[in-house]
Parts: structure tokens; C-alpha cells; sequence
């Protein structure tokens, strides 16, 4: 679901043939930083904020997970065709080699974007992304997906009961709206495991190396669903990339430790 | 009316308390399996399926799911096949419903195609075609296919066997799922261009409107009975027949029922409240909630309004503690005597226009001997009730097999009798 600040606006592009009208949440001042969100969807938390301070931020919104438009995910059929959208969005964004963060599903989008058009981006960073397959640290998805709701919390967050991490789960206050955005959300997983399912490996790893941007890959150590023996994965593949593994964090990087990923991705992107 | 005798086929053994512990689909530990039982577990379906076609039963029917410890038929043509052959062999004219193979579910479409083309050759054109979409966690979790996708891939399936059944010449297949250079299977359907098709559901107005349309018969498949659900679905069925030109055949619609049968009630109560408490309990009560609705299975609306609506009508979420006085009470279960059974499913078949009835006369660990004494006793008293309920509006039943031919093919024996 997307929450919002006041000065995030909504701009739609039409792409692919004019079947898709892409939902680009658009905020700030600056050079362009593209952000390819996670699973659930779009939520526009505290940290993009601060990304806008310096960055003008796109956040395309994946097909069918728009309120209001959800059957557009019918209209991309394959991972595949999912990159061409996003391709085509860039250029009619009139985007120039942006900076691109990808976070989780939204990381195996944006490195699978950079490593197919080796020029769409200028920097990448990729938070704990999927997108690569390990048989002794499988990536317990499924159970995630399809398992108890109120488990949700353990496999992405280092400390569920933060204030933080409730905040970033947080239900509408009036009672009324809960049933939508609670369908929202289990819309919006729908829609991205699509590509996802049930194992998000679509080659990835044989296509890494054609990578040629400056790359940080940030992971939190106790990440509980794409477990961090996969930082070094995405890093001895893509050449001259940086590997920051945080302690006491989970899957949620910018919401388990704000201050220290803030530090290295504001970093990375200045440098 | 017609009457078919439907079996799941669960392992009839399971430890006590195995619902606290486990689910009984998807990750149900095989651990708790002894072989022994296992074969006991699947022979007995198989007999007590025959014991109904010689019962007087007009049809059997059986279903799929893997993994699940509640229904172990992870291919249901197997277990109809070995049936239809015994029929025919006994000259038993019956009915074989595969209600069925998961159209959404399945990786090989043709296969169905050519198992079902099967059957209804060696039944000499008795099957009736189920065409399910599949439950999500079969679907989805057992079968692992992108949950958003599994409606797309059940009409584009169902295309696909309704034409590989009925074009004369080998033809080309170039779906978004399949690619096939030459379809051209061999045994077709002795009924052309297809056997009669049952679309099972829960009733959402999509497949509802789907069924009428395409002049299918639907069969509302619930574990909630006529009396906490039925209303809905079936008054939103012939509604939507209505509005939709169709006429009320009863035989459009079937149901599914749990039912028990003993001389009395008490000894009904007697005989089977710990069998189907067991197989409420550790069955569909022990299938996780967000197994059935995968995210991407259901529109955003859809569940929404099962969110909504929770708590209010079925008993899916209290089925793992339901006592056998909820169970009866509620009708999700008919137990008692030959004349309590008979006197409430003929209550609710006329109110709701139900032309096929399947019941379920096995649950749970019922053993063989028991579940043989209900399924005689509903052949002999209550079967003779039920068959003549539509008889004086006089309808045709084209969503019947029109069987050609005699049985008895098998061993040549004399023919048996006629649809």
C-alpha cells in the first residue's frame, strides 16, 4: 500500500503498447534515484524521505499493485517482459542513467534490469535482493507468502516488536479500511511473486557479470529470508562491487537500522 | 434425481491430536505412515466405491489432491479406472465422475485430456468430465505455479482438452502455457464432442456466470453442508440462471453432503461421532487458513469480502474442534437413521433444486465394515426416496453420460442396465 507524504506526487507513464498505465510515485529535488520496491508493495517510508532531501526519487509502482488497477498484472506475463516495462518507463520518465536502490523483490528487479541494459543506470545499490539460489540457504518464501500472518514480521524484520517495524506494518486507524488495505496487500505479493515463484531464480546469476556500474550491496546479517551468505554471492559476481553487511539487522535493512544504512547508501551515492 | 457416492480417500489412521500439531496438506509428515495401513487406507476406498456401484448407486465419484493426508489421490483416474473396469466386468451400469483433475493445477493438460478420453471408452461412455480449477495450496504450494496465474491457466487448459477431444485432424497448439506441434490423442471420448462436464466450485459469481454460460452443471463443493452456506450460493445460482435465459433444470446443480446411516439414531451417534469428528478435526479443520487463498489466488475484492465476512456462515475455521453436536446440528454432517437421512436431504434437495447428489459415506477413520453397513443401508432405504423427487417436472438430464453400448464388456457378460 502506499502511504504518503504531502509532497509525494502520483504520474502515470504509458508504456507497453499502451496496455499499462505505470503508477511512479515522485518526490524531492535533485539528480534521479530510481527505487524498485519490495514484495508487499510501495509504502513510502521515513528513509525515502530523506533519499528526496537530496535525490529527485521515481518509485514505479509494479503492474497490478496501484490501488484501483489490478488487473494490469495481466498485461505482463513474464519477468522478462517486466524488465522491458521498467526499460521503456526510464527512457519515457526521460530518465538519463539514473542512480537505481533495489530493495528485496525490487533488488532482483533493478540488477537484472542493470545486467540486460548494461547502461539504463549510473550506480546501483541493492538492498538484501532475491534472485539467486542457493541449495544449502534456501530462501523460505513460501512459507513466508502462504504461512500465518502473524509470523510475517520474524522473517523480515531483526526485531519484530520495534516500534519501527510495527510503524512499517502498521494497519489504517479507522477500522473500516482495514479489510482493503490488508486485500491490498496480499494483492500486491500476488502480483510480484508472479516472478518470484516459488523460487525467484530466473538465471540471474549467469547474467551478474555484465553488471558495469559502481554496485553496493548492503545486508543485514540476520536477514531470515534471503539469508546473508547471499551478500557475497552478488558481490564475486559483479565486478568492483561493494559488500556492507550490517549487524543486528534483518531483511528490512532501512527500517532495522536506519542511521548505519543511511550512512552507506548516502555515501555510495555521493562518491 | 441422481445420487453418487463420493469418496475422498484419507489415511485412516491417524494419531490422535494430529491436527494440534500438523496441517493435513503440504507439509503433513509421512513419518506417521505405516505402509501397511496406507494400502489398507487406499484398498478400502476402492471396495467401498464398488460396494456403491453395486449398491444401486447411479454414479461414483472421486477427486484429486496431493500431499494431504485427508485425501490421498493425488491421481483420481487411477482410482476411478480400477472402478470403472470391475463395473464393467460385474455389468454394473454406473457412473463415473472425476470431479476431477485440476485443470489449474496441472503441468500437462493432455494428460487429463487422454485419462479422461480413457476412461469413458473402457466405461463405455459413462464418465462425466469434472473440470476443477484446484485449491490453492495444490495449486500453489504443492504444485508451486504462480498463484495469480492459476485462472489463466484452467481456461486456457480446459480449451486445450474440450479440442484435442473433438477436432477430427491433428492440430497445433500454441498457448500462453502450452505449445504443442500435433494434438491428436488417442482414445478420444466415446461421448462426443465431450462427456458431460461438473464444474466444481465454491460459488463465486465469476464461475457461476462461466458455468451457465457455457451450459455446464455446477456442483457447489463445500464442508459447510446445505444449511450455513447453501442459501447464498445456490439462490445466487438461480438468479443468475434466470437472468441469464437459463432454465431451472435441477440437474444444472449438484452437491456434495457428508452423510451417515445406521438402523438408528442413536446408534448413528453411536457408531460415528468419533470418526467424523476425527475427520473434521484432522481434515479439512487441519488445512491452514491462508493455504486456501495463496496471495494472488483471489481478486483483491474477493478477499476483501472474505475478510469482511469472516466469522459470519461457514465452519471452515472451527471444523478443527467442531463437536458432533455442531457437526449434526448444523447439517455440515446428516447422521441417523435411514428416515432422518432421507427426510433432510429431501428437505433441502427441493428447496435448492439440486438434480446431483454426490454423498460422502466415508470420513475420516471410518473403518470398511461400517462404512459398507451406511452405504447398504443408504442404497436400500434412503436412495429409493431420493431418486423420484424430479421425476413429475419431467426434465431432461443432459449432464448425464449418455453410455453407449452394454456393460460387461470385460469378462462378456450380459448386458446390464441402461442409462
Amino acid at each position: 500500500m502506499t502511504t504518503g507524504s504531502a509532497d509525494v506526487r502520483d504520474e502515470t507513464v504509458e508504456v507497453w503498447d499502451s496496455r499499462l498505465r505505470l503508477h511512479v510515485k515522485i518526490a524531492g529535488d535533485g539528480p534521479p534515484l530510481l527505487y524498485f520496491h519490495p514484495l508487499m508493495g510501495l509504502s513510502w517510508s521515513p528513509w525515502l524521505d530523506q533519499l528526496a532531501q537530496r535525490y529527485t526519487v521515481y518509485a514505479p509502482e509494479h503492474p497490478g499493485t496501484s490501488p484501483g488497477d489490478p488487473q494490469a498484472i495481466r498485461e505482463v506475463q513474464t519477468f522478462w517482459e517486466l524488465l522491458l516495462v521498467y526499460e521503456e518507463a526510464i527512457r519515457k520518465l526521460g530518465l538519463e542513467r539514473p542512480a537505481a536502490i533495489g530493495q528485496s523483490f525490487g533488488g532482483m528487479v533493478a540488477a537484472d534490469l542493470a545486467a540486460s541494459f548494461p547502461r539504463v543506470f549510473s550506480r546501483l545499490v541493492l538492498l538484501s535482493p532475491a534472485g539467486l539460489w542457493r541449495d544449502d540457504a534456501p530462501i523460505p518464501l513460501m512459507e513466508m507468502v502462504a504461512g500465518p500472518p502473524e509470523e510475517l514480521p520474524t522473517y523480515v524484520f531483526a526485531h519484530p516488536e520495534s516500534e519501527a517495524a510495527r510503524a512499517a506494518l502498521a494497519l489504517p486507524a479507522d477500522p473500516e479500511q482495514i479489510p482493503k488495505a490488508i486485500a491490498q496487500t496480499i494483492w500486491n505479493t500476488g502480483c510480484t511473486t508472479k516472478f518470484a515463484w516459488p523460487i525467484a531464480d530466473h538465471g540471474l546469476d549467469r547474467r551478474l557479470h555484465r553488471i558495469q556500474v559502481p554496485t553496493l550491496i548492503v545486508w543485514g546479517r540476520e536477514d531470515a529470508l534471503v539469508p546473508v551468505a547471499y551478500a557475497k554471492e552478488f558481490g564475486s559476481r559483479i565486478a568492483g562491487s561493494q559488500v556492507e553487511v550490517i549487524d543486528d539487522c534483518g531483511h528490512a535493512v532501512p527500517v532495522d537500522q536506519p542511521e548505519r544504512s543511511w550512512t552507506a547508501i548516502s555515501g555510495f551515492l555521493a562518491g | 434425481m441422481k445420487v453418487s457416492l463420493f469418496e475422498q480417500v484419507p489415511y485412516r489412521f491417524l494419531p490422535e491430536g494430529f491436527e494440534r500439531l500438523h496441517s493435513s496438506v503440504v507439509t503433513a509428515p509421512y513419518q506417521l505412515v505405516e505402509p501397511g495401513r496406507m494400502t489398507e487406507s487406499l484398498v478400502s476406498a476402492y471396495a467401498e466405491l464398488l460396494h456403491g456401484a453395486r449398491a444401486g448407486f447411479d454414479g461414483i465419484c472421486v477427486t484429486e489432491h496431493s500431499q494431504s493426508s485427508y485425501d490421498i489421490s493425488p491421481n483420481p483416474t487411477l482410482l476411478a479406472s480400477a472402478v470403472a473396469c470391475a463395473a464393467q466386468a460385474e455389468g454394473l451400469d454406473v457412473a463415473i465422475t472425476v470431479l476431477g483433475r485440476s485443470l489449474g493445477k496441472t503441468r500437462e493438460p493432455l494428460k487429463i485430456a487422454e485419462e479422461y478420453a480413457l476412461l469413458d471408452c473402457i466405461s463405455g461412455g459413462r464418465l462425466i468430465a469434472g473440470f476443477p480449477v484446484g485449491l490453492s495450496y495444490d495449486a500453489n504450494l504443492n504444485a508451486s505455479l504462480p498463484a495469480v496465474e492459476t485462472r489463466e491457466r484452467y481456461r486456457e487448459h480446459r480449451e486445450l482438452i474440450l479440442k484435442a477431444w473433438s477436432e477430427p485432424r491433428p492440430f497445433p497448439w500454441n498457448g500462453r502455457f502450452e505449445k504443442y506441434g500435433q494434438v491428436n490423442i488417442w482414445p478420444r471420448p466415446i461421448q462426443q464432442p465431450h462427456p458431460p462436464i461438473w464444474i466444481p466450485g465454491i460459488g463465486s459469481p465469476g464461475t457461476l456466470r462461466d458455468i451457465l454460460q457455457r451450459d455446464y452443471s455446477f456442483v457447489y463443493l463445500s464442508w459447510d453442508g446445505p444449511k450455513l452456506t447453501g442459501r447464498q450460493v445456490f439462490d445466487r445460482y438461480w438468479e443468475l440462471a434466470e437472468e441469464m435465459g437459463r432454465d431451472r433444470n435441477p440437474y444444472r446443480l449438484g452437491f456434495v453432503q457428508v452423510v451417515a446411516v445406521s438402523e438408528t439414531d442413536e446408534r448413528a451417534e453411536k457408531e460415528f461421532a468419533k470418526h467424523l469428528q476425527a475427520h473434521y478435526w484432522s481434515g479439512p479443520g487441519a488445512i491452514p487458513r491462508t493455504a486456501m487463498a495463496v496471495p494472488g489466488y483471489a481478486e483483491p475484492a474477493a478477499i476483501e469480502g472474505m475478510l469482511r465476512s469472516a466469522g459470519h456462515g461457514g465452519m471452515l475455521a472451527r471444523l478443527r474442534t467442531a463437536t458432533y453436536r455442531e457437526l449434526v446440528d448444523s447439517q455440515v454432517a446428516i447422521v441417523g437413521s435411514p428416515a432422518t437421512v432421507a427426510d433432510q436431504i429431501e428437505a433441502f434437495v427441493r428447496e435448492f433444486r439440486i438434480g446431483n447428489l454426490m454423498v460422502m459415506l466415508q470420513n475420516g477413520s471410518m473403518p470398511r465394515d461400517l462404512t459398507e453397513k451406511s452405504i447398504s443401508l443408504f442404497g436400500e432405504e434412503v436412495l429409493p426416496r431420493l431418486r423420484p423427487i424430479w421425476d413429475e417436472e419431467g426434465w431432461t438430464n443432459q449432464w448425464w453420460p449418455r453410455a453407449q453400448g452394454t456393460t460387461g464388456a470385460v469378462t462378456g457378460a450380459a448386458a446390464g442396465r441402461q442409462a
